[in-house]
């Protein structure tokens, strides 16, 4: 009568203790990092200038490829590149080797290009090392749900995190209501940080780093 | 036989008014008039290929831009736009690097070439059109025919700077040719929290339009719920009308997709498949105004 039970009951205990240990190893190792680091971290990529020279206008891996850029342009904002997660001095270090400067999800994932998309910048704002394995699809690994009110609670550093197409850095409220993000921006071709309504946020999920030290 | 007829020609006459002159519906919640959809103009879209690459045949094409986007990528395509005095719109074509002019029906009249990607276009006081360049965020000036102004001319219009004050209540400090006034605006949706306030514009009669975000999402949700409308204030700060849940559907993340013109509202809703440009006619009667 009791055994079948006393199996169940061990069978739960040892498989969630094996469920949960990866996930448990994974947080443990994650960098840890106050939110004023997070933040600073995510200016400095998004301020980071950078001037393209001719030679950053060609893929040599893509004949598809054409720049967002000119020769000669000033560029404030490290370039989005899609698959991309380059701090800024493997960026600069890139572009010096004559690299392409961003690249769109059109051309393929490009070796050739320097650069960084979204969850890249994210989880590079988190400290994150260039070249893991985090995309928005899985960033709840890494990142779990603030229990707080979203709307009047998030903290700098935080995240909004639509799985499968966008994430950016939460960096503050203003005054009238909006807030401020940081994000590695398709349209605008490189990291930037502004203001911006909730509107363009419905359906995403604010995320908490759990390396975070408060 | 006669007065049957008679019936079905006035009730006939009465849908065909109906249809044809929607009316805006007095709300008692908000002691204000909810506006109705007035109109939607389409303008269709062609998708973006690897192929796509810019060239002088731009300026001839008749419709917009879109990429569809990818896995941790977003779709592209126009963000922004504006409407002129005849109710023409000028809207941007960040992927083509061109601006656009449709006529009020949607029907293409002729682009130029920018020699950038733009997000946002506003028409000025002055008539000429600032652009914002993507990848730099600076103001481009030019005329209706696509010729380059000194930059200097860029003066963008505002309205006045908006603070929410608790989740029911904010103000908007409104900037207009008579000075700053200050609007109270009193947000009383049952169950709902106010989130943002934005002064949008100010017409020729003083009326003050203020775009107000709110949720009833409490902290527990499963993601970012919201609602948007568009307030009409009276120069007395009076709420008269409201455009109540405006369409918040975005494919494109939206950059400049609310203005205001001689009392219409417009929204730019870049789909896979259309632009999509609302129009709320603020000016519609209301039952309120023969009482």
């Amino acid at each position: 009568m009791w055994l079948p039970f006393r199996i169940l009951v061990m069978c739960l205990v040892f498989g969630s203790v094996a469920l949960s240990w990866p996930q448990a190893s994974t947080i443990a190792r994650l960098p840890r990092a106050s939110r004023a680091e997070i933040v600073a971290r995510a200016h400095a990529i998004a301020n980071h200038g950078w001037t393209c020279s001719s030679s950053n206008l060609n893929a040599s891996c893509s004949r598809k490829y054409r720049s967002d850029w000119k020769a000669g342009q000033r560029v404030t904002g490290i370039p989005y590149r899609w698959g991309g997660s380059d701090t800024p001095e493997l960026f600069d270090k890139k572009l010096a080797q004559g690299l392409a400067a961003g690249a769109h999800s059109q051309y393929g994932i490009l070796s050739c290009a320097a650069g960084i998309d979204c969850s890249g910048f994210v989880t590079q704002a988190w400290g994150l090392p260039a070249g893991h394995a985090y995309s928005t699809s899985n960033l709840r690994q890494i990142a779990g749900k603030p229990k707080y009110n979203w709307y009047t609670d998030m903290k700098p550093g935080d995240a909004l995190n639509l799985p499968g197409s966008h994430v950016v850095l939460f960096t503050g409220y203003n005054p009238d209501g909006t807030i401020n993000i940081c994000e590695a921006s398709g349209s605008k071709g490189r990291v930037v940080c502004h203001s911006a309504t909730w509107s363009r946020f419905v359906k995403y999920i604010p995320l908490q780093y759990k390396g975070i030290d408060e | 036989m006669p007065q049957l007829t008679a019936s079905i020609i006035f009730v006939l006459f009465a849908l065909v008014q109906g249809l044809a002159a929607p009316r805006s519906i007095a709300s008692p919640r908000l002691g204000a008039c909810v506006v109705p959809l007035s109109q939607t103009v389409r303008i269709p879209v062609s998708p973006a290929g690897a192929s796509e690459q810019a060239d002088s045949r731009d300026v001839s094409i008749s419709t917009l831009l879109v990429s569809k986007g990818a896995v941790d990528e977003l779709p592209e395509g126009p963000t922004g736009f504006d409407v002129l005095e005849d109710g023409s719109f000028v809207i941007v074509d960040p992927l083509r690097k061109r601006i656009c002019l449709f006529n009020p029906q949607g029907k293409f009249r002729k682009a130029w070439k920018t020699g950038f990607a733009a997000d946002s276009v506003t028409v000025m006081k002055n008539g000429l059109l600032a652009v914002e360049e993507s990848g730099t965020d600076m103001l481009h000036v030019f005329d209706r025919d696509g010729v380059a102004k000194p930059q200097e001319a860029a003066v963008l219009p505002r309205y006045g700077e908006a603070r929410v004050l608790s989740g029911s209540s904010g103000i908007v400090n409104h900037i207009s040719a008579g000075g700053t006034r200050t609007l109270e605006i009193n947000y009383d949706r049952q169950g709902s929290r106010l989130l943002s306030l934005q002064a949008l514009a100010e017409d020729a009669e003083g009326n003050i339009f203020v775009a107000v975000e709110g949720t009833t999402a409490g902290d527990s949700g499963e993601e970012i719920r919201l609602n948007k409308s568009i307030r009409r204030y009276g120069s007395d700060g009076t709420l008269s009308r409201e455009v109540s849940d405006i369409p918040l559907d975005y494919y494109v993340a939206p950059v400049g997709e609310l203005r205001v013109r001689d009392g219409k509202v417009y929204q730019l809703l870049t789909t896979s498949s259309e632009v999509k440009i609302n129009v709320w006619n603020t000016n519609d009667q209301c039952q309120h105004d023969s009482e």
